[in-house]
Parts: structure tokens; C-alpha cells; sequence
């Protein structure tokens, strides 16, 4: 195999998404030279065509991660292949986490505490909300913060059809904030409406990488190289110190960046696979994980969908995919009934299309035939949806590791995630679920079934902490073993909250950005 | 099937019925044309059994052509699949396609004593049922229930999924940039 060694850089990122990407923005404005590595091709917003056909091209085409445990499945569905990684398919659901999401072991006993505090990722919040462009109204049972620049996008015939239900349980339904422009915003066109999120938005309204970070980023040098597959990071002798990133090209050669700062922004369960692939004699165990806790602590979010059958139409094509409606009163309830814990939020009226996992075709799997064809005729035009998400308790069980048996074509050793979920948290999923089935029966479905529970979003594994001997970063996502090795991305957060992740994904790249600017001098030879 | 017709018959008037006789004898055509259609990693007769599994979960998957999409992707580079397995099973797609189909025959001699193809419709949904219940007598590997899933989406996907389904369903397709054909 040839080696190619490249020119040494003051910084390197693994992983084009939306935390590589806004890392790249950030850093490359701020004057350091940087190289993202993506291992997958290049995208264009021409391959954004609306057809959840598709649109499977942008979704993972790595190596496949294995997977066992009863909260399992979503990997290749939720991670990206190419130019803007997840970020090209994202849904743009746009929330921050509570103040108790940040305290859940001090204050329940159980879990994990962050390093920081709401307080701290306030302001943070707040820049990423304006940089990403955020429509949404005040919400009094969301957290505080600046108001959003974009009002929110209208209520939805699908939404308003539910709401009934809402109201009968005495729960308020909000409109959702999403990264979604409700209006023209900082140079990009307003939604249409026209449901194809999650086959990406070619006009920008939704925000995602090539119409926001990228731009910026090249604008500011960035080099972006593809089909550049990260295989392992390098240290120098002691181990104290990154030396630079080794990654596989295109045509199977081993290339050699060199760089001051290496920053680990992949997608979750790769980004701790990175850095137990970077084990060494001085770090036996992978990077960074003298503590034992890299790849530990792997969370989800227990979902459970609620589909009906509305006599009045509901429009279920249109709006967008993440939601256009949210509920998030008695969030901060974690305690809701005897055994049970954690947070739930419902995401409601999320656009459907015929097919595709979260199509109206699947909602129904046992039908076939003439009955299938019956029930999309109908669903066709009178379906309607919402979405609980539920709080996973953050325990050591739940993890990524290498396994040693199963390669990839490079011959390096995949990755294998284990996630169950724990009991008090099924009992709050299935609370939660029954909650869901009353509100569509009250909303006056002529039809209401429950989906079975599945993980969505994929967090933890490189979790932040004070304590270097049980975490693996600090609260800027530096390694407590190699100060000049970053994380950005989900992989961080100590506890997930019931929220989608990427506001605070943002938040904290942001954050992190701002740290090593602040701190070029030190970190730089 | 046939309800959808009759209902169409009823709303439309004679000329545009006509054009629509036409146009199906034309697509009839084109679904002959798929048939004959090569095969690139399935072989004619797995290609066959799949349709027809596909077409008793999906009527019409066979004439729009679901064995040729699921050849298709499988014959291809794996990046570019169009496949929903691709989301959930994403080693080896052509093996579990494979064993999938040799689990539908090996079940069907099993029950009925003749080859998938050979059984009557009432069979035929009778080893569907079978799937959606996972109550598969002998075949178990791929999980039938799961094979059940996977080829259901793909027949969805080339019946209901395409700008000519959402027609036929009557939703609006509202494409951002359309497809250049339907997969």
C-alpha cells in the first residue's frame, strides 16, 4: 500500500456534518488552516432529489455497525454518507435541553451529571440559533433564551386536526422551532412546505450544510478532501500529543495528515470507534481512555409513533418531516409515576409520504393486498401522526465497541453497539404511549394504533465530565489525556434529555470553537 | 384492484376512458418488456418468485417492475442502493435477497408441494399471512417475518412511491427537483 504524507496543518477534522462543517466554519474564519477528511463523495444540492427513493443514497454506506439490545437498529438510517454528512437529511427539529437534563445525577440519583450547567450553553444556544436561522414562537414550557428570528411556521391542517386531543388532556400544543425558514433568512428562500425534509432541501430553507457552513468554510480556505476514511489518530512517542490523523483514499492508499490540532467530529458511534481505533502502547485501551469510560455510556431516545385516522383531511404530504407542532408541557416532570423516569416530549404532525420508514405504507405493516391498498387511500388524505421521544438513562452498559471479529474492507474492526433500555424508562415509554393513544382517540381518530418502540438519535460514548478518571473530555470536548485531540458532536453529552440533539450538538461546537480560538496560543507548537 | 377500476369507470367519461384502455395496453406492453428484461445478479427464476411475492403484498409491483429495482441496486455499488435494506441490513443485501427466495420456495413445497409459483392466489396470501404472523413452518432464515417487511417496502416503493403512485393515490408530488425516472 503507498503512504502519502500531506503538509502538516494547524488543524484537522474527521467528518463533514453539521459539527465538522460549523467546527470548519468557525475555525477556518478565525485564520487557522484547516482540512476536513469526509469519507464519503462529494454532494451536490442537485442530488437532493424529492423521492424517498432516493434520497437512501445520502444515508450511511460504510461499514455496517452491529448492533444488539432491545433499543436498537437506527444506525445506517440516522448517520449521512457524504459532503454534510446527517446534516443533508436531518429534520431540522430544533431544541435546547432543560436545565434538569444538565443535573439528572444530583438531583434523581441516577445517570449522569454534565460538567456545565444550562447557564453555561445559554449563551450558546442563543448565537446557534441565529447563525443557523430558527423559526418558532415563545414557548413557556421550553427553556429560556432569545427570542427566535423567525416566527413559526403555521399550524398544519394535520396539526390542527390533533390539537383537539391536546386540548382534551389539558396539554398545550406549540408550534415547533425548527431550522426550518419560516421566511427569507440571511440570503435563503422560505420553505415551501412541500414534506421532502429527509431527501434534502436543494433550495436552503432548511438548513444544512452545503448552503450554510460550506460556503462559508471554503470562503475561508477550508480544504474539504473526500472519499477520505479516517482509520486511526497519531501520537508522538509520550502519547501525550496528537500528531496527526492517518486516513484511506479513494484508490486504497494510506495518507498521512499532519496536523496541531486533531478534532474528532464524526457521527457518534464513530467517533468513539476513531478513538479506541487509536490505541497505542501508552494507550492500550484507545485514545484517551485511561478512565475505561471511552464507548461507554451509549444513549438513545425511546420513540414510540402514534398514527390515526382522521375523518376531516389532514394534507399528510405537506409541512415538514421533523414536526410542525410540539408539546412539551410536563417535560420537566421526570418523575411521573411511581417507577418510572425521565422525560417525554411529543412531536406532532410530521409530513408523510407513502413510503419509506416513516411513510404511511409502514405505519400499518401487517396489511397487504387489497387492504393496503384500501388504507392508503384513505391515509392518503386523513392521516395523521405525533412522535414521543423518551429519556434513556445513561448507564455503563450501554456501549460501543471494537468487534474484533467483524471487519471492514480495510480490515479494521467494526463497531458494535449494545442498548437496553432501562426499566424505569419503559415504564415511562409505555405511560407516555398510553398518553399518545388517549389524545388521538380524544381528537375524534376514527382509527388510533400505537408503533412499536424504537431508538432514535444516537448520543454518548465520549461523554464530558471534571473527572478524568470517569469521562473522557472536558466540557469543550478535549481530551483529559491529549489536550490537543477535540470532539465535537452528540458523542459528548452525558445525558440525552428527550429532546432531538442537534441544537445542542451546535451549541457546544460553538462553544468549543470559541475555546480554542481564545486559546490558539497554547494550543498551537 | 378491480374496485379502483370500476370506480375510475364511473368518474370518467368515454374518451378519457378510451385513452386510458390505451395507455394501459401500453403499459402492459412495457411490463412484458421488463420481464424480458436481463437479469444482472438475480437469476430469471429468482427474479420470478420474488415479483410474484411482491405482487400478492403489493398488487401491481410485478408489472411496475420491483424485481428489476431490487436487481438493479444489488447489482450496483452498495453506496448507491436504493433499497430500504440498505437502513437495516446492510453486509450483504444480495444473500439475504437470496435466501429470502429460497425460503419462500422451500416453505411453499413444504405446505403445498409445489413450487410458489405454481399455488393458488388463496395459497399464495396464505404464505404471506404466514409471514406477517411468523408462523413459517420451515423457513427461518432470513427471519421471514422480516423478509416480509423488507420486500412489502420494496414493492411499495415501485407501486406507491413513484410520481405515477402518488397520482394514482391522488397526493400531489410537489417535487423539489423530480426524479429523472422512478429508480
Amino acid at each position: 500500500m503507498t503512504k502519502i504524507s500531506h503538509e502538516k496543518v494547524e488543524v484537522v477534522i474527521a467528518g463533514s456534518g453539521i459539527a465538522g462543517s460549523t467546527m470548519a466554519a468557525e475555525l477556518g474564519e478565525a485564520g487557522f488552516s484547516v482540512v476536513v477528511l469526509e469519507a464519503g463523495p462529494e454532494r451536490k444540492l442537485s442530488e437532493m432529489i424529492s423521492s424517498q427513493i432516493w434520497s437512501r443514497r445520502l444515508r450511511w454506506a460504510g461499514p455496517e455497525v452491529q448492533e444488539t439490545g432491545d433499543l436498537v437498529g437506527a444506525a445506517n438510517f440516522a448517520m449521512g454518507w457524504g459532503t454534510g454528512g446527517a446534516g443533508l437529511h436531518w429534520y431540522a427539529n430544533w431544541y435546547r435541553l432543560h436545565p434538569d437534563d444538565f443535573h439528572v445525577r444530583s438531583k434523581y440519583g441516577r445517570s449522569l451529571d454534565w460538567p456545565i450547567s444550562y447557564d453555561d450553553l445559554r449563551p450558546w444556544y442563543d448565537h446557534a440559533q441565529a447563525y443557523f436561522g430558527v423559526s418558532g414562537d415563545y414557548d413557556p414550557n421550553a427553556p429560556t433564551g432569545a427570542p427566535y428570528p423567525m416566527p413559526a411556521i403555521p399550524i398544519s391542517d394535520q396539526s390542527a386536526a390533533i390539537k383537539k386531543g391536546f386540548d382534551a388532556e389539558g396539554l398545550t400544543l406549540s408550534l415547533n422551532t425548527l431550522a426550518v425558514n419560516s421566511i427569507s433568512y440571511d440570503g435563503r428562500a422560505g420553505c415551501l412546505l412541500d414534506g421532502w425534509c429527509d431527501a434534502g432541501c436543494p433550495i436552503g430553507a432548511l438548513a444544512n450544510p452545503l448552503v450554510l457552513q460550506w460556503p462559508r468554510a471554503q470562503k475561508a480556505g477550508v480544504e474539504l478532501r473526500h472519499n477520505a476514511y479516517v482509520a486511526r489518530f497519531e501520537t508522538d512517542p509520550s502519547g501525550s500529543r496528537a500528531t496527526g490523523v492517518v486516513y484511506i483514499d479513494e484508490n486504497g492508499n494510506e495518507n498521512v495528515q499532519p496536523a496541531d490540532i486533531v478534532i474528532s467530529a464524526c457521527h457518534t458511534i464513530w467517533n468513539a470507534r476513531l478513538l479506541l481505533l487509536s490505541s497505542t502502547d501508552k494507550h492500550p485501551d484507545g485514545l484517551g481512555n485511561r478512565s475505561g469510560t471511552l464507548g461507554q455510556y451509549f444513549t438513545s431516545h425511546a420513540l414510540t409513533t402514534i398514527h390515526g385516522l382522521f375523518e376531516r383531511e389532514t394534507e399528510p404530504h405537506t409541512g415538514v418531516t421533523g414536526a410542525n407542532t410540539l408539546c412539551l408541557e410536563d417535560y420537566d416532570n421526570k418523575l411521573p409515576a411511581k417507577d418510572a423516569f425521565g422525560s417525554r416530549a411529543w412531536l406532532v404532525g410530521q409530513a408523510a409520504k407513502p413510503n419509506d420508514l416513516l411513510g404511511t405504507a409502514l405505519a400499518k405493516p401487517e396489511l397487504f393486498g387489497d387492504a393496503l391498498d384500501d388504507y392508503l387511500r384513505k391515509a392518503s388524505s386523513h392521516y395523521g401522526n405525533m412522535t414521543v421521544l423518551c429519556e434513556e438513562d445513561s448507564i455503563a452498559e450501554n456501549r460501543i465497541v471494537l468487534d474484533h471479529s467483524k471487519n471492514d474492507r480495510f480490515g479494521l474492526p467494526q463497531a458494535h453497539v449494545t442498548n437496553s433500555l432501562p426499566q424505569a424508562n419503559v415504564v415511562r415509554s409505555e405511560m407516555a404511549k398510553s398518553e399518545g393513544l388517549r389524545i388521538f382517540k380524544a381528537a375524534g381518530t376514527s382509527e388510533a394504533w400505537a408503533g412499536p418502540r424504537n431508538p432514535m438519535h444516537m448520543i454518548g460514548g465520549t461523554i464530558m465530565g471534571n473527572d478524568p478518571s470517569s469521562s473522557v473530555t472536558n466540557s469543550f470536548g478535549q481530551l483529559h489525556e491529549v489536550k490537543n485531540v477535540f470532539i465535537a458532536g452528540a458523542s459528548l453529552f452525558p445525558t440525552p434529555g428527550a429532546i432531538n440533539p442537534t441544537a445542542t450538538l451546535a451549541a457546544l461546537v460553538f462553544r468549543t470553537a470559541d475555546h480554542i480560538r481564545t486559546n490558539r496560543s497554547s494550543l498551537l507548537p | 384492484m378491480m374496485r379502483r377500476r370500476r370506480f375510475v369507470t364511473r368518474m370518467i367519461s368515454a374518451p378519457f376512458w378510451t385513452s386510458i384502455f390505451a395507455r394501459g395496453l401500453s403499459e402492459k406492453a412495457e411490463a412484458k418488456t421488463v420481464e424480458q428484461t436481463s437479469y444482472k445478479r438475480l437469476t430469471h427464476s429468482d427474479a420470478d418468485v420474488l415479483a410474484a411475492w411482491c405482487d400478492v403484498i403489493v398488487s401491481g409491483a410485478r408489472p411496475a417492475g420491483v424485481a428489476n429495482f431490487i436487481d438493479q441496486s444489488l447489482s450496483g455499488d452498495p453506496a448507491s442502493s436504493l433499497l430500504l435494506l440498505r437502513y437495516l441490513k446492510a453486509s450483504d443485501m444480495a444473500d439475504f435477497y437470496r435466501k429470502g427466495i429460497i425460503g419462500i420456495e422451500t416453505e411453499s413445497h413444504h405446505r403445498f408441494g409445489v413450487p410458489f409459483l405454481q399455488l393458488a392466489q388463496h395459497q399464495q396470501k396464505e404464505m404471506i399471512e404466514a409471514a406477517v404472523a411468523s408462523n413459517m413452518q420451515v423457513w427461518h432464515d432470513p427471519d421471514p417475518n422480516f423478509f416480509y417487511f423488507i420486500s412489502r417496502s420494496d414493492a411499495v416503493d415501485v407501486v406507491y412511491g413513484t410520481e405515477a403512485g402518488f397520482a394514482d393515490l391522488g397526493i400531489p408530488y410537489l417535487a423539489h427537483i423530480p426524479p429523472p425516472k422512478p429508480w
